[in-house]
């Protein structure tokens, strides 16, 4: 069995924690939504010691199983069992389709995204810091970096055509916004200057300055 | 205070256990009380090249199944009493120990010790977490090329992901005069990419050959090669000191070529 502290999410977890450091005040509490995971008092240990390091207090833990539960009450936590747990998306309104998509709070992260991690939302994303290569930023509205980007950015990702990709420094190993693909040419030395990547409504996914660059509506 | 630091890469052949033998001895000159754990089960490389391979009796399985003291498997080093080897099981693999283990080791090594190097095996599966496990610093080595700061990268996020904060990066391999005519990644190019703190620069240097098959590490050396010097320096930095980064401009890179012509043209 891999240790809980090994696994994938548990990096995602640390990277989503370090990345969010400025954005909650100290001794904020924390309600973990572990619908019907199975988790045990060590695990549940690990996480509140993971979130007190950030200067996070877990207090309430929502789930609907019941050995989770005990398990949290053995370990002090207040427990939400089975009763309505927390939407965590919202509807919002799809401005290409007209329909109604499901779509999260834009995610902001400061850090580095190294090669080998992975950022998915399901809203836009604002990254202050680079995107390695080797790493993929996928979301289901925009990605705006604030950086670098040289790994790979997938805007859009559940087929918004409208969305865009930003970043200080456009040197991606790929890009895809919906459906489409662009492989940029490996050129010595690219602008220095702030691109943005769009969707034209041939389908191709442009490259353009961002100064200036107003979004083409449809 | 006791620091246990990882030597690792996440590829292989960069020069983590030169690194781990360098500056353990350099360490240990400097006058603290050093050990070197190999956490290399099953290739273990660090008793040859700190020349202690027909010294090793037990190693750290023995001392975790209890077939012997801790400090009986302890290889001190003649030349250099400040300085002690752990050495690996050369006939297991990585799946014999785990996490919970090192970190009872370098536990037991954390009274007695100032500085604790761990030599990490290559890649990122169970044998690098048993070496980062215990681990409160990283030095994460990698030479100027792609590959390898790809997997450097990688393995920045995973010791970041282990709570690791203080990561220092070395460089290793630089040949400066390659990177002058843009065939190979300036230090410059690799700073960019992995954004943690530089703490050395090691140029390419056939010494360190030579050294390894002797069992002899750099730092001990009569003349003391750029190689050499670099990993003071780095030992140097390590306690806290402020040394210059050494300017490998200097160093002649057509002194060993211009040499070997001499010889070759008669």
């Amino acid at each position: 069995m891999v240790d809980f502290v090994d696994s994938e999410l548990w990096q995602q977890l640390q990277q989503r924690l370090s990345g969010g450091e400025r954005f909650w005040e100290p001794g904020t509490s924390v309600h973990l939504n572990a619908q019907n995971h199975l988790l045990d008092s060590r695990q549940l240990q690990e996480l509140g010691e993971a979130l007190d390091r950030y200067d996070l207090k877990l207090t309430r833990i929502a789930t609907s199983r019941r050995q989770t539960a005990v398990a949290a009450a053995t370990a002090g936590f207040s427990i939400d069992q089975g009763s309505e747990l927390p939407q965590l998306l919202t509807l919002s309104e799809d401005k290409t389709t007209g329909g109604k998509t499901l779509t999260a709070e834009p995610l902001y992260l400061q850090t580095t995204v190294r090669s080998g991690a992975e950022v998915r939302h399901p809203g836009s994303v604002i990254i202050m810091g680079d995107l390695n290569p080797g790493s993929s930023v996928v979301a289901d509205g925009d990605i705006l970096i604030w950086g670098r980007l040289r790994g790979v950015a997938h805007a859009g990702a559940a087929g918004n055509k409208g969305s865009i990709i930003l970043a200080l420094k456009l040197e991606p190993t790929q890009l895809r916004i919906a459906d489409s693909l662009a492989r940029v040419p490996q050129t010595a030395q690219g602008p220095t200057r702030p691109e943005v990547a769009y969707v034209t409504a041939k389908g191709d996914i442009r490259i353009t300055e961002a100064a200036g660059f107003t979004r083409p509506y449809r | 205070m006791s620091r246990a630091i990882v030597v690792t890469s996440g590829k292989g052949g960069v020069g983590k256990t030169t690194t781990s033998a360098n500056l353990g001895m350099a360490l240990a000159r400097l006058g603290h009380a050093v050990v070197v754990i190999d956490a290399d089960f099953g290739l273990r490389n660090l008793d040859l090249l700190l020349g202690l391979e027909n010294r090793v009796v037990y190693t750290a399985l023995d001392v975790l199944a209890g077939h012997c003291r801790l400090d009986q498997a302890l290889v001190k080093d003649k030349r250099q009493p400040k300085l002690a080897l752990l050495p690996a099981a050369q006939n297991r693999t990585k799946e014999s120990v785990n996490a919970r283990q090192m970190r009872q080791i370098v536990r037991a090594l954390a009274t007695r010790y100032q500085y604790i190097l761990i030599d990490c095996p290559a890649g990122i599966e169970m044998g690098f977490r048993n070496a980062i496990a215990p681990a409160t610093e990283a030095l994460v080595v990698t030479t100027p090329e792609i590959s390898a700061v790809r997997d450097a990268d990688r393995v920045v996020g995973l010791l970041e992901a282990h709570g690791i904060k203080r990561i220092n990066l070395i460089i290793n391999r630089i040949r400066p005069s390659m990177v002058k005519a843009n065939d190979m990644m300036s230090v410059e190019d690799v700073k960019e990419i992995l954004s943690i703190p530089l703490i050395g620069i090691v140029p390419d240097d056939e010494q360190v050959i030579v050294s390894t098959n002797k069992g002899e590490p750099l730092v001990l050396a009569k003349e003391m090669s750029f190689a050499g010097t670099s990993f003071n320096n780095i030992a140097r930095r390590l306690e806290g000191q402020q040394v210059k980064f050494l300017d490998l401009n200097e160093m002649n890179p057509g002194f060993l070529t211009k040499l070997r012509k001499f010889f070759t043209s008669k």
